[in-house]
């Protein structure tokens, strides 16, 4: 166990020294020069071009690149090239948004997905089986923007149960913080939850044809027994990749939520990084991202072992 | 000693709970009833009014900075800063005295030398300031309150200057700022107008938060554009950032924000029908849009191609195109806009509505155009400019050009017209933007209206006829010889044609009807004189 997480963690180092490069060389690659959106749509290209020399882009992209490496290395992440805040300080202002939300649609996506795909087992072709088919495909189809848009003209501002827009950190003030997160969570677990489900279903299907919950029905084992506790551990692996490998899909759906829910968070960070050009936060933020995502999936590997003793590292 | 689960869990969140309160989130509470909340149309995230020429950071600077000059509702220079100022016989030599209660917001009065630094340094980066740094022998400060312009030779336009509206606009900085070269941000937000910049609820790309400067003097004349008195009648304005328009919208109409700039045109109508919501053009003006072309390269380095542009375009399809509701919209002739002292007719008979696709035609053949690729930079992000690139560019193969689209995002386009070298090597053939309708009123300080070649701005257009007398206008002395000669400069730009107009278009923002006391002036948004309730 011990020699294989060592090896996890080691190619994990490998695969961020590679996202580091790509996404260096992706963004010095790619048209777009900060200095010209900094100085503005009327500016002179002299000044521009003075803008350009005072931030060190004309100096050599190996240079550059030593540059940022060595931050990286030293756990810096620079300034941000417009606001000439450090890329931590707004990384820090901006996770607990995003880590609200993330976490808030994780609960809510896992607890209703496995419940509903476990319940759409019990009876194939039954009504809540039919509903499952009928939810995933809306999940699967509604685009994040629609739903959310939706569900702010029905809910916030219709029937005004919810606020339209914002964030309220926890400390704040409890009760709009999560007020002001139900309608995102919302939005972004609808096809999350459809996901789960599915694949929980078609996993408990598998399951529940073989042999010891034939026994167990046979001996008389009461059919939640059955369900939560033989079944559904043993239909748990693939439920749990597929979770994993979602935490991508989520990260992607945070990005369009927050923006239409105006949340402060990581996403909406990004996406104006981007429109600015504004590379230290893009570099910072895609770092996160993906060392986040390698983390959580190898905790996810991790955990196999505690669901089906059979997975030895 | 061994963590518990729950230990890390409560760790991690106090982690990302401190990282959101580093900044000092919580202080300093003011009641709703005296709070302002705007939206404004983009993201502020320069702060140095002279560095960039950004509108969102001049409206930044109009809140925390002042100006020696502002320009009223008239566009007539008058004292801001400034208390007197007189001129020598020979107009050789101006001497501008500050009026008294200036004082910075860190308690430090202002001085001359403040303003002295302030105008050297705008006078690095701005078109208008390099002209009054071209014409100037010497700028100095007499005493504390007093300073001095020597001209080398007199200069007519110069207080029209120093006050014009078109960014970057002159703010007044302390003088340790002021003295970093103007490719340098100044981020100490510390001016002397009339709000100060609330450093500790500042959140770049959610919120900034500026409180009344209880300390600022404010003229006794009433407000009027950039002139008169700054009189503040709220205690706090929070300008938030919402990126997406729609939403924006559905926060106003639930009475979260009070104030929205950047609307939903297809939605506007719902807008005009909530009984709580108002919409004004706040900059009657609006904004002239253009397409400009490269001069450099073929086919427009040939003026008969750039004069069949001008028969071609059709102003009410391409507003239709990008801005579909027809009372926001209107066609300009005028090279100086519409709304401006020097618009005028000369020369305008290229003008027809529908366009003359027959001559546009004919004046490409006679071009000798070949069929040579025309790249159109199209930045897919910008709604306006997506959709009037792609009309531009169906009305260019109607016309039997073979236009191509290069779309990117807005950060892409400025990059790629920067760039002088032929299409084959990642150069562009045309682009569209667009002005404020006043700034194409100040043809000495207008980065559009130049016409000196690899001087110029993007397009590079060159005309040592129509630069000559731009030139004559600097020395004109009354505003009967600038409009003389901004005739004449119109009629040899539409011979040239340095760039086409494709009409004028307004802007409406909308505000909760509790709000009241905007100022209506171009490029700038003023938040003093609002008042809520």
């Amino acid at each position: 166990m011990l020699n294989y997480l060592i090896r996890r963690l080691m190619s994990t180092a490998l695969v961020m020294l590679l996202v580091g490069l790509f996404v260096f060389l992706l963004l010095r690659m790619s048209p777009g020069d900060p200095a010209a959106i900094i100085a503005g749509d009327t500016a002179t290209p002299e000044v521009i071009a003075g803008i350009r020399s005072k931030l060190g882009l004309n100096d050599p992209l190996v240079v550059q690149f030593m540059r940022w490496g060595w931050n990286i290395v030293n756990l810096e992440l620079g300034n941000s090239i417009f606001s000439e805040q450090p890329v931590l300080t707004l990384l820090g202002q901006r996770l607990q948004p995003t880590i609200s939300l993330s976490a808030l649609t994780l609960i809510l996506s896992i607890s209703t997905g496995v419940i509903y795909g476990v319940l759409a087992a019990r009876r194939p072709e039954g009504l809540v089986d039919k509903s499952l088919t009928l939810f995933s495909a809306l999940g699967f189809s509604i685009p994040v923007f629609v739903a959310g848009y939706f569900l702010v003209y029905w809910f916030a501002i219709g029937l005004k149960w919810f606020p339209v827009q914002g964030y309220t950190p926890i400390e704040q003030d409890p009760v709009r913080w999560i007020t002001q997160l139900i309608l995102p969570t919302i939005t972004l677990s609808l096809s999350y939850i459809a996901l789960i489900a599915r694949i929980t279903k078609s996993s408990m299907l598998e399951v529940m044809s073989d042999d010891y919950i034939r026994t167990a029905v046979a001996k008389g084992v009461p059919e939640r027994t059955i369900l939560f506790t033989h079944a559904l551990k043993n239909a748990g692996v693939p439920v749990l990749t597929v979770i994993g490998l979602g935490i991508a899909y989520l990260i992607s759906g945070v990005v369009i939520t927050e923006t239409v829910y105006n949340i402060p968070g990581i996403g909406r960070l990004i996406v104006d990084a981007i429109n600015n050009r504004d590379y230290p936060i893009i570099e910072g933020v895609l770092m996160l991202c993906s060392g986040a995502y390698v983390l959580i999936n190898l905790l996810i590997d991790l955990s196999y072992s505690l669901i089906d003793p059979r997975i030895r590292y | 000693m061994k963590a518990s689960r729950r230990d890390v869990l409560i760790g991690g969140a106090s982690v990302a709970a401190g990282g959101y309160f580093s900044i000092g989130a919580r202080a300093q509470n003011v009641p709703a009833s005296r709070t302002l909340n705007v939206v404004k149309s983009t993201d502020l995230r320069v702060f140095d009014p002279v560095w960039t020429t950004a509108n969102i950071t001049a409206d930044h600077g109009a809140m925390i900075y002042d100006t020696l000059f502002g320009l009223d509702e008239n566009y007539q220079a008058k004292g801001q800063m400034v208390g007197r100022w007189d001129v020598s016989e020979d107009k050789k030599t101006y001497t501008f005295e500050l009026r008294d209660g200036l004082g910075w917001h860190d308690g430090s009065p202002v001085t001359a030398a403040d303003c002295v630094a302030s105008i050297r340094r705008w006078g690095e980066v701005d078109a208008g300031g390099q002209l009054v740094m071209s014409r100037a022998q010497d700028i100095s400060k007499k005493d504390d309150k007093t300073f001095e312009v020597k001209l080398k030779e007199p200069f007519g336009a110069l207080i029209d200057v120093l006050a014009k509206l078109s960014t970057p606009c002159l703010f007044v900085m302390r003088e340790k700022d002021a003295k970093r070269p103007g490719t340098e941000q100044v981020s100490d937000n510390i001016g002397s107008g009339p709000f100060i910049f609330n450093k500790a609820l500042a959140k770049p790309g959610v919120s900034f938060t500026y409180d009344r400067n209880p300390n600022y003097v404010p003229r006794n004349e009433p407000p009027s554009g950039m002139a008169g008195g700054k009189a503040v009648k709220v205690d706090r304005i929070v300008w938030q950032y919402i990126a997406d328009s729609q939403t924006g919208m559905a926060a106003l109409q639930a009475g979260e924000i009070d104030y929205l700039e950047r609307l939903p045109m297809d939605l506007l109508p719902v807008l005009e029908a909530d009984p709580n919501i108002k919409v004004d053009i706040l900059d009657k003006g609006g904004d002239d849009a253009y397409i400009r072309v490269n001069f450099l390269h073929k086919p427009f380095n040939n003026v008969k191609a750039r004069q069949a542009l001008l028969y071609l375009v059709d102003q009410e399809g391409f507003m239709r195109a990008a801005f579909a509701d027809p009372r926001y919209y209107k066609p300009v002739k005028s090279l100086f806009g519409n709304n401006n002292p020097i618009s005028n007719d000369e020369s305008t008979g290229w003008y027809k509505p529908g366009g003359d696709l027959e001559k546009a035609r004919q004046l490409f053949k006679d071009s000798g155009y070949a069929g040579e690729p025309v790249v159109i930079l199209q930045p897919t992000n910008s709604p306006w400019q997506d959709n009037a690139s792609q009309y531009l560019a169906s009305i260019l193969r109607k016309a039997g050009v073979n236009a191509q689209l290069a779309p990117s995002d807005w950060g892409g386009v400025v990059t790629r017209r920067a760039n002088k070298q032929p299409i084959a090597e990642g150069g562009w053939s045309m682009f569209i933007s667009l002005d404020s309708d006043y700034s194409h009123g100040e043809p000495l300080t207008t980065s559009f209206l130049l016409a000196n070649g690899e001087k110029a701005w993007y397009g590079w257009p060159q005309d040592d006829q129509y630069e000559a007398l731009r030139s004559k206008y600097a020395d004109a002395a009354s505003l009967d010889e600038r409009k003389a000669l901004a005739r004449q400069m119109q009629a040899r730009w539409w011979d040239f044609v340095g760039a086409v107009n494709i009409g004028t278009r307004q802007s409406p923002v909308a505000y909760r009807k509790n709000i009241s006391g905007f100022i209506h002036i171009p490029e700038v948004i003023p938040m003093w004189n609002v008042k809520k309730g």
